[in-house]
Formats: C-alpha cells, structure tokens, sequence
C-alpha cells in the first residue's frame, strides 16, 4: 500500500523537475555564448584599434597565423601534450596522496596534532619559491615539475579530506560496524565512498592550481610546454604567439574544468540533481 | 537480582520474577552485571550508569525507557558492541563477553538518513552486511525477502533519498533484517517520524517480530510504543542511572493500536511507568 501511494508524489516531483529544467533552456539558449560576449568585444576593439606591427598589442587575427605556424611544425602539440602529462600526473598524484594523508590526519587527532603546523607553514609557502630548490634537488626535468605541481595541488584536497573526515556522521560507522564490516570493507565501502565528495571538491580547487603552477614552472624553467613556449616567444620578440599561447593557457584551462565537471556528474550521479532536493 | 556470573543455561529462580512468561523458561541472550559506563571528555569522565543489573532473555520484547540524558541509548551501544563499559562491567550475550558487535545482534538508528548509504539503491543497502558472507544467489534472495517483508520490494531500485522518512527507515529495518538477526537493537528508530508513520510501523515491527521469533530490545520515550511493543518495559532511574523498574506488560498478542491501548491493564500500566520516569532521584 505504501509503495503505491509513494510513488505518485516522488513522479510528481521527478515530471515537474523535468519541466523546469526544460524551461530554464528555452529562456536561456546559449548561455555559454552569452557569457563569452564581454571578451568577444574585447577583442572587436582590439583588432579594430591595434596595428598589425604593434611589439606589445598585436591584433588577434596575427594570433591565428602565429598559432598555425606553431601547430604545422608539430611544437604546439608536443607542448601542449607535455603540459597536459604534468598536470595530469601531478594532480593524480596530489589526489592521491592528499586523499591518504587527509583520511589518516582526520582520524587520528595524533597525527592531526604532530603534522598540523607543518601543514600550515608548507602551505603557506608559494609554490614558486619551491622551483629553486627543486630544480637544485631534482634537475631541469618531468618530475622536478610534476614535484613542484603535486605540492602546490595537495593542500585543497588534504584539507578538504581532513575535513571531511571528521564531518562523517558516527552513525554511519556504527552502521557498518554493526553489519559485522571489517575494518578493511569500513574504508572501502563506506569512509572512501562517504568522503569523495569533499575529495572531489578538494580537486575542483586544486586543479586550477595545478594548471597556473604548471604553466609557472614552465615559464620558470624552461622545461618542455605550453609555459616555455610563452617564455621562448616573449624572449624571441613574437607577441603574437605570445598572446596566442596565452589562449591556448586559457582554452586548457577550460578543457580541464569541463572534464572535471564531466566526471563529477558521472560519479555522483546517485545524488539529488539540484533542481529536485532530498528533504 | 543476582549480581553473580551464572551459567547461560541455568534458569537461576530469583533472577526473572518479573519474567512474563514465567512458565515458559527461555534462554539468557544478554546478560549485565554491574554495569557501570564512564564517558570521557576533555574535562573528564561523566559516570552513565552505575551498577546496573538485567537479563534479556531469548523471543523477549524489552523496551528501555527513562528521561532523556538518562543513558538509554548508551545501554543499547552497550549491548550492541559499540561501546565498551569500563573493566569490571559484566556484559555476556549467550554467556560470551561481548567484545565488539556480536554477530546477529543488529543495531537500528534513530537517524535513518545518516544510517543508510546515500550513493547505493536500496536493494545494495540491504545487502551491504551480506556481501561477501553469503553467496550472490542467497544475498539476493535475502534481500528480496527483506524488502518484502517491509513492502519495499517495488522500490529496491531506487536511491534512498527519494524515498520517504518512514521507507528509509523500513530500508534499515530490511538491512537488518537480511542478516537473519537473532536480537534486533532498536535506539527510537520511530522518533523522527510523524504519528501515522509511526504507528504503521510498530504494526509492522510486530509482525516482524512474530515471524521472525527475534530477541527485540526497543528505546524509546514514548510510554504508549514502548507498552504496545513490549512485553517488558525496563525504567532508569537516577543521575547515574540504574534499573528503577522492571514492569511485565500482560497485554495479550496479536497487539491493536486501539483495543489493546484502551484496556484496563494497558492504563493502569501506562500510569505506573509514568510515574516511574518522572519519579525525582532521592
């Protein structure tokens, strides 16, 4: 009888739901394109106003020329891909390690008490006053970046775990145990699954991060990407690539954000869409 | 009372006068002697319960009741494994220490929403405590039968939180179920519910008792669940708490919300527990 009578309201919802989402669309169609605009007559102005010599503001349409010339000689790729690899490893690697150290910093109130203040004095520090020493430590090379970019990545998802951790409800650990759960199946089946929200919310902070340290310790250093693509252009007098490069910074950036965005959808898709609402 | 450890199996005369079922002598599930509970805080320990005494035995319907603060729920993690009392508290169930949850004693929270994972449909809810244990084809079995048992079986598929107060609860309640539990711990698993709800499931917990032939121990603050339930209400007394009263409940089975709450034995019982709770310690 009650599963009868339940589910009428909850389609109810689930229809109207529906409907509002549907309507939000028709009111809105291209809401990407329409919070493009204020750049796209930023840069109507530019070309219009710029002169095609100009050393410091050349008008973008010399960026895509600039950008072809780098795209056909293969370095635009072999950049791009060789900044995409760093970031990647090194925010797996920051998810990793910072999801690790958060759940047993959050547990145990020892160890939150013994490596607390270095949490906070390491992150306080700016990751580019690493690069000296890393570079001094590790050489000019893949892991020196991915080590600079693993550090400056970690500390939003450590602290988020950390916090996430001590957010998780006692009920729901006395559940498991309760259930006969061994430790083992506790973290797998239900602390892991319980914290990857604040996990995933760490990474969405730390990714942006992650990306202008990359492109820093690039223009830094040299080593192979987009980052020392910029320094080589700005150093060889071509502005227009400079500025071309700059875009591509930006459109990985994006890149990344919708990826993300993409995968969170998909790991959370058990969760309420914010239209509905649980309780 | 007796405050001396006894065998398991001996039906010790004096322990169970209030036993309402004299005649019929049951095993002892849980037994507590001289339980006392210390919880620590950073201005250190608050003594719980002191000294407190019963058995539980084997079929029984206790329900546990008492002003709030008074331990309730603290004497149910007890039993549960989920908290230990300190070292020379005697807590045995089937005469074993209990040291940890004891398998087939399940604990049903309160919080329903907090007790369930969020990201599994209902059916992989109720079958977390099987995983693994049981084979593919029996947990699923046991699930189905589960969730039928409390008329979820047309909702396994769905995620808890578009299902109502009252079925996330009946979730938890299958959850326990399909573990095929011999004592059932309840910590007021109706409390957050509205009244309708709430009587729908005590109807349905008390079928779930009779054929399921669990041990139940129930706590609540409700003077009219916990007599409806039960077949005996124990009431704690006192700051630290012990056993105030141990009253049989003497009202036939199968139970109805209206006739049996409107006998005479119901009401004179419902004044006595009443003026058991809000008796003033000293």
């Amino acid at each position: 009888m009650t599963a009868q009578t339940a589910t009428r309201p909850d389609s109810g919802r689930q229809q109207s739901a529906r409907e509002e989402r549907g309507n939000r669309k028709r009111t809105t169609p291209f809401p990407l394109l329409r919070g493009l605009l204020p750049l796209v007559v930023l840069l109507s102005v530019w070309e219009l106003a710029g002169s095609p010599g100009s050393p410091y503001f050349p008008p973008p349409s010399t960026w895509g020329s600039a950008l072809i010339a780098l795209w056909e000689n293969g370095v635009l790729l072999a950049a791009v891909v060789a900044t995409l690899t760093t970031f990647s490893i090194a925010l797996g690697a920051a998810t990793v390690l910072g999801a690790g150290v958060g759940l047993v910093v959050g547990g145990s109130p020892a160890a939150d008490r013994a490596l607390g203040p270095t949490f906070e004095f390491a992150r306080a520090m700016p990751p580019a006053a690493m690069v000296p020493i890393a570079t001094l430590l590790l050489g000019y090379d893949e892991t020196m970046k991915v080590t600079v970019v693993t550090l400056a990545a970690i500390w939003a998802i450590l602290l988020n775990t950390r916090a996430g951790v001590r957010r998780i409800d006692q009920t729901l650990l006395d559940a498991a145990r309760s259930l006969q759960l061994g430790k083992l199946d506790r973290i797998r089946k239900v602390i892991v699954p319980a914290l990857l929200p604040a996990i995933f919310l760490g990474v969405r902070v730390a990714a942006p991060i992650a990306v202008v340290i990359t492109l820093l310790v690039e223009i830094l250093t040299n080593v192979e990407g987009v980052g020392a693509l910029i320094a080589q252009s700005q150093r060889t007098f071509q502005p227009a690539r400079v500025y071309a490069l700059i875009v591509v910074a930006g459109a990985l950036s994006f890149l990344v954000n919708a990826v993300l965005g993409a995968i969170e959808s998909y790991v959370f898709r058990y969760r309420p869409s914010t239209a509905g609402g649980g309780e | 009372m007796q405050a001396s450890d006894q065998p398991i199996t001996q039906d010790a005369p004096t322990a169970d006068r209030t036993e309402p079922q004299a005649q019929v002598k049951r095993k002892v599930t849980f037994q507590c002697r001289n339980l006392t509970v210390e919880l620590g805080s950073s201005e250190g320990a608050t003594c719980i319960c002191r000294s407190v005494n019963f058995d539980v035995r084997e079929g029984e319907f206790i329900s546990i009741m008492g002003r709030s603060g008074s331990g309730k729920t603290t004497l149910l993690r007890i039993l549960g494994g989920l908290l230990a009392p300190t070292p020379d508290s005697s807590v045995r169930y089937y005469g074993e220490r209990v040291e940890g949850p004891p398998p087939g004693v399940i604990t049903v929270f309160q919080n329903y929403a907090a007790s369930l994972l969020p990201w599994r449909t209902v059916e992989k809810n109720v079958a977390l405590g099987l995983e693994g244990k049981v084979g593919r084809e029996e947990a699923r079995e046991r699930v189905a039968d589960a969730l039928a048992m409390v008329g979820l079986g047309k909702r396994a598929k769905d995620y808890p939180w578009r299902l109502s107060g009252g079925m996330q609860q009946r979730v938890q309640l299958a959850r326990a179920l399909a573990m095929r539990p011999s004592v059932l711990l309840m910590d007021e698993p109706f409390g957050a519910l509205d009244a309708m709800t709430k009587t729908s499931l005590q109807d349905e917990l008390l079928q779930v008792y009779e054929r399921t032939g669990a041990t139940v121990v129930f706590v609540t603050h409700d003077i009219d669940e916990a007599l409806y339930l039960s077949d005996r209400v124990l009431v704690l007394q006192g700051d630290p708490s012990t056993i105030g009263e141990s009253l049989p409940v003497h009202c036939s089975r199968p139970r109805h919300q209206i006739e049996t709450k409107q006998s005479e034995g119901f009401l004179a019982l419902r004044r006595k527990v009443y003026e058991a709770i809000m008796q003033r310690h000293e």
